[in-house]
């Protein structure tokens, strides 16, 4: 018996293994990370880190005078003149529009006639290093003819009759929705409690440490070009690349290097790589152009800020009948991942709690800023702050505890939202409990000190969406295992390994699946040529999507070698079992033989053992069999499953100086099974910290003309260190019996509930509700000032 | 991102660098630490054709120590020195404290203290509190040697007095009374590399009765265009027994004197707030420290 037999959680007693897929032995294990060892040692090769033979230095000539101008003129005669320049580039000589979501794709490599934000490229130079490419930049010349900058939503929309920002756009609005499900307005006629608010987020973005960096290498022979970049979705990589470069993908290949951090902001193209591509096609020789930070916030594809318009009605025992969400996002300068972005605000609606009437008015409106994207928790982050923002308050007009509102309302496994988003399993009320209990919550609500308070909140996320963004229900994982005696298991996906750990959770549900250890596992990602087909790691989809595929694949090659098995062990094939490096018969422990003995027999009478598994969400739209229409809803939005999370945050408030620390985080997390706990902690903890900045510190500020005041990390302010909380996390007991191995996800769920825990601590705290995050320390000196002035008001003590 | 090509020098004594400092003129930089001056080269707001880097001169480096004479600390000492120093904790305690808040552990083993004052930057760390121990820099060229209060070298937002030819080649501070006690506080959005809204510092010393201030100093700094020297907290609290109403008030009056400005870190009124803040909170700090002496 292996030493994880000794581990409680998976001893499962009294049940034959064969009767229990729950008694996991690699699955489970707080085994290191496949990629640990090189990232700690240094060794890790980042694209930026890469020098191929020949190889020339790109650099972008950024627009740095106007956020919004018509480009008239770009003389890059004197660039060409600079010796050690091989070539340069504009953006009319690659003007096909590319774009994560192919019906508003409306980015080009470089901007083409029209530059929508300030550091938006105009043009590019190859040279022989970068330190020329970046002076023959300054030679470039570039004539301007500039127009109004549009820097807020509603300007943009008020003053869409005099400048548009693009042509298709005449209002301005990038794309906008209705949701309509139930009787809203019936509902809330009937409502005891009614609470109407407006909300504001701020505008950060996502911080990974490598900046943007692409190597393009075209070989002017064979007509094929290798890509690559630090990115998070190789295979939409290479789909816009080859609409911008008007190749066929299979003359391209993208291969990731080791990638530092995305976030979602590496989860769509960035100018770099089409550049990159663009001048080793013209020239022949390998190209790297890589990002200053300064080029990484001007192009991040942050957070969209959000405006939001709330009305929530509770009959009068607290259950939640309407809800009615308005909200306008500011798209920045280009569609990207706007549309997805937008309709998931308004799914957000629909879950944790159960909401019977609902309403959505969305619009998606461009303005002359960076474009917004996608970025971790995408579209749940900003109407989970109101949401539970608001269920805090309501909880306090009802003079109940927000925990007892939240609890009442919390949906439960197998439950369908009026939108149709089917939840199969939860045990989000487990995970409000725990972190209820585990902080003490009920014992100090209300009751700290002034200064001192406490909040909860609770959050969901999706576990892979239910569409490719191009409309193809294709499978969006297929997982290739190989078998054979000299390379052991090697997985094979085109998954993006981004720091997230899906390669150390894809070796441990392959071990898991062919009965081996997770030491014995290679994994291969990355690599659109080497790897099976993978969408990319967004939406929190690689554990559950990969988890799948490597069950079915893994099932195909376990049926072949217990039929060896069989045949060597005198037994029946369907009586055995592969755990642990053995295969051996469930019901008589003496028909047992070594796996390796197994795989050894097999490759040499048969060859190498291959098999590829497939994952396609199921999907929720569609046409009723009965009736024949189409069933509404549940198209963005649903997930196979979800994974919840409950926070509660402990701050200190200076009430002197408006400083916000936050003390002390207790979280519980439904993350169905957690395949590594130590990642899961890790996920997290980061997730936690992830949006404690952009709650309290971390905005992108702009000038009225656009220009960005703080591009890089001494002005723009992320927590460090000495920022980081007391942290007890949890992960609660918790098996979707639909998900391969029980799994969900954990990477984007635990960022939900920080924004409003954190705000319903300062309102513990201080007694003052903030509708808009960042709350600086000023916004609380105001507030308190504020306060103290009414409270004083009348002067008849009746505060 | 890249720097201008320059020539480099490395002296190895004053009399080289006086010399070349002659020679070069307004075409040299002094290269100390590089945290500030390479970080402006990148970005292309300077570009000096020559680089003189005085690192290597051992006369212009470390801190020493003589009892009844004070303390002369060398422009080139790193401040990851002064933070870690026991005598500069021992003796001037706020200085100990305000260079251990200078950005990273990083830009503390690389960055100057004489860079830190050079550099002149309204909200820099460590002026503050040598400007509340009186500290005074000593200026030298081919020629000769200059000695002035800090107050009087910092001119304003990088400006500084020093003449084609000259370097800031020490500090020089004046033996602490024994039972003077410094302290030093700032206010930023966090915690770690971080540039100050405000920083200040107070030094402060009692009568035997353990209540009545003998001599009160308050330095603010990010609220001007250098180190202000607050006179009305000496003139309010001097004589004085010291009370919460007292400080109070004096921290009421250096909101009076501050001249904060509004920037993409905070605004003028925020900065205005934390002034009293500060001020309170240290004067309040100072004097429970001044009884344990
Ligand atoms: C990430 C980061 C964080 C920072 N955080 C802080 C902070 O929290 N607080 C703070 O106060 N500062 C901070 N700084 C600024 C800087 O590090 C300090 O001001 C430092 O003390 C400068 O010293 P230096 O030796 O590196 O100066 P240098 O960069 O070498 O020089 C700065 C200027 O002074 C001149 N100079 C230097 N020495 C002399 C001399 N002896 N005589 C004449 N001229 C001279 C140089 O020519 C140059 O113009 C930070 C910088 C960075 C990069």
């Amino acid at each position: 018996m292996g030493a994880w037999d000794q581990r409680e959680n998976y001893v499962r007693e009294g049940k034959p293994s064969y009767l229990d897929e729950r008694r996991f032995t690699q699955v489970g294990r707080s085994v290191p990370r496949i990629d640990g060892p090189a990232k700690a040692k240094g060794e890790s090769i980042y694209t930026a880190d890469m020098v191929l033979p020949n190889m020339v230095y790109g650099k972008i000539k950024r627009c740095k005078e106007y956020a919004h101008a018509k480009i008239k003129k770009i003389d890059c005669s004197k660039a060409l003149a600079l010796p050690g320049v091989l070539a340069v580039l504009t953006g009319d000589e690659a003007p096909n529009k590319w774009g994560i979501v192919p019906a508003s794709a409306n980015e080009t490599a470089l901007a083409v006639d029209k530059v929508r934000f300030y550091g938006e490229g105009v043009a590019a130079v190859a040279a022989i290093d970068e330190e020329t490419a970046e002076a023959a930049c300054d030679l470039i010349e570039v004539e301007y003819e500039p127009l109004p900058v549009l820097l807020d939503p509603f300007e943009s929309m008020a003053r869409a009759s005099e400048v548009i920002i693009h042509e298709n756009a005449p209002d301005n609005i990038m794309h906008k929705g209705d949701q309509i499900y139930g009787d809203v307005d019936k509902a809330f006629e009937k409502c005891e409690y009614i609470l109407e608010r407006e909300f504001k987020t701020g505008r950060p973005q996502q911080c990974y440490i490598e900046p943007m960096s692409a190597v393009a290498s075209y070989d002017t022979q064979n007509g094929l070009l290798r890509l690559w970049a630090s990115s998070q979705v190789p295979h939409y990589l290479h789909r816009q690349m080859s609409i911008v470069l008007e190749m066929p993908m299979s003359k391209i290949r993208v291969t990731l290097p080791t990638v530092g951090g995305g976030f979602g902001g590496k989860g769509e193209a960035a100018s770099s790589e089409f550049v990159a591509c663009l001048l080793s096609r013209k020239l022949g020789m390998p190209v790297k152009v890589t990002y200053d930070r300064d080029e990484v916030f001007f192009t991040s594809k942050g957070r969209h800020p959000c405006y939001m318009k709330w009305k929530i009605g509770l009959d009068k025992d607290g259950y939640i009948q309407a809800v009615d969400f308005d909200n306008t996002l500011d798209k920045g300068a280009y569609a990207g991942w706007g549309v997805v972005v937008m309709f998931y605000t308004a799914s957000m609606v629909h879950l944790p709690y159960k909401v019977p009437n609902a309403r959505t008015h969305v619009r998606n409106v461009y303005t002359n800023k960076p474009t917004t994207g996608a970025m971790r928790g995408l579209g749940g982050v900003q109407p989970r702050f109101a949401m539970e923002c608001m269920l805090d308050e309501l909880a306090e007009m009802m003079g109940i505890s927000p925990y007892e509102l939240k609890m009442k309302n919390a949906i439960e496994s197998g439950y369908t939202a009026i939108n149709n988003m089917y939840t199969p399993h939860t045990e989000y009320k487990k995970c409000l409990q725990t972190a209820v209990e585990k902080s003490g919550y009920l014992e100090k609500h209300g009751k700290l000190p002034f200064g001192k308070g406490i909040g909860l909140a609770g959050g969901y996320y999706i576990t892979g969406t239910a569409y490719t963004l191009y409309q193809s229900y294709k499978p969006h994982t297929s997982v290739t295992i190989k078998v054979d005696t000299e390379g052991g298991v090697t997985v094979l996906c085109a998954a993006a390994e981004i720091g997230q750990g899906c390669n150390t959770v894809m070796a441990q549900m392959a071990a898991e699946a062919l009965g081996v250890h997770y030491e014995d596992v290679h994994v291969q990602t990355g690599d659109t040529e080497i790897g099976s087909f993978d969408l990319g790691s967004f939406a929190s989809r690689l554990t559950y999507g990969s988890g799948y595929a490597i069950r079915e694949a893994a099932k195909e090659i376990n049926e072949k070698l217990k039929a060896m098995a069989g045949g060597v062990l005198g037994c029946r094939a369907d009586q055995l079992i592969i755990k642990d490096r053995k295969i051996y018969s469930m019901f008589e422990p003496k028909f047992t033989i070594d796996w390796a003995t197994v795989v050894q027999k097999y490759v040499n009478s048969v060859g190498a053992l291959i098999a590829t598994g497939h994952f396609s969400p199921p999907r929720r739209k569609g046409i009723d069999i009965i009736t024949g229409n189409r069933v509404q809803g549940a198209n963005i939005g649903h997930s196979p499953t979800f994974g919840f999370s409950c926070q509660v945050h402990e701050v200190d408030v200076d009430v002197e100086t408006g400083r916000v620390y936050v003390k002390k985080v207790t979280e519980a997390g439904d993350c169905g099974t957690a395949v590594n706990p130590m990642s899961v902690d890790g996920q997290v903890e980061g997730s936690i910290v992830f949006n404690m900045g952009a709650a309290l510190y971390e905005e992108m500020k702009f000038d009225a003309n656009g220009k960005h005041l703080n591009p890089n990390f001494h002005d723009y302010k992320c927590p460090t260190f000495m920022e980081m909380p007391d942290m007890d996390t949890n992960i609660v007991e918790s098996y979707d019996p639909t998900a391969p191995f029980g799994v969900k996800e954990t990477g984007e769920g635990a960022v939900q509930p920080t924004f409003p825990a954190i705000t319903n601590a300062i309102y513990d705290a201080i007694g003052v509700r903030f509708y808009e995050v960042p709350i600086t320390p000023e916004m609380i000196l105001k507030a308190l000032k504020e306060k103290k002035e009414k409270e004083a008001g009348c002067g008849c003590g009746c505060s | 991102m890249f720097m201008n090509q320059f020539e480099y020098f490395a002296p190895k004594t004053p009399g080289e660098a006086f010399e070349l400092m002659g020679r070069l003129g307004s075409k040299a930089r002094i290269l100390a630490g590089g945290t500030e001056l390479v970080i402006l080269m990148k970005d292309r707001i300077i570009r000096p054709e020559c680089l003189i880097d005085i690192n290597n001169i051992e006369e212009f480096k470390g801190i020493k120590y003589e009892p009844g004479k004070g303390m002369v600390i060398g422009a080139t000492t790193k401040i990851a020195d002064i933070q870690y120093s026991e005598i500069v904790k021992r003796k001037y305690y706020a200085l100990a404290d305000a260079a251990g808040e200078i950005g990273s552990s990083q830009v503390r083993h690389m960055g100057t203290i004489g860079g830190n004052s050079c550099n002149a930057s309204p909200s820099a760390e460590t002026p503050t509190p040598l400007v509340a121990y009186g500290a005074t820099v000593v200026v030298s060229s081919a020629t000769g040697e200059r000695e002035m209060p800090l107050e009087e070298f910092i001119q304003g937002v990088r400006m500084i007095d020093l003449k084609e030819g000259e370097l800031l080649t020490k500090f020089k501070l004046p033996e602490p009374s024994p039972k003077l006690v410094g302290r030093y506080a700032y206010m930023g959005a966090r915690d770690a590399n971080e540039i100050d809204f405000v920083n200040m510092a107070v030094t402060l010393e009692l009568e035997d009765d353990k209540q009545t201030v003998k001599s009160v100093k308050l330095v603010m700094g990010s609220v001007f265009i250098k180190p202000l020297i607050s006179t009305a907290v000496t003139a309010l609290l001097t004589g004085q027994k010291f009370s919460d109403e007292l400080a109070a008030k004096a921290a009421e009056a250096t909101q009076g004197e501050a001249k904060p400005i509004t920037d993409v870190r905070a605004s003028a009124e925020y900065r205005h707030e934390i002034v009293g803040v500060l001020a309170r909170r240290l004067l309040k700090e100072a004097f429970g420290a001044a009884q344990e002496v």
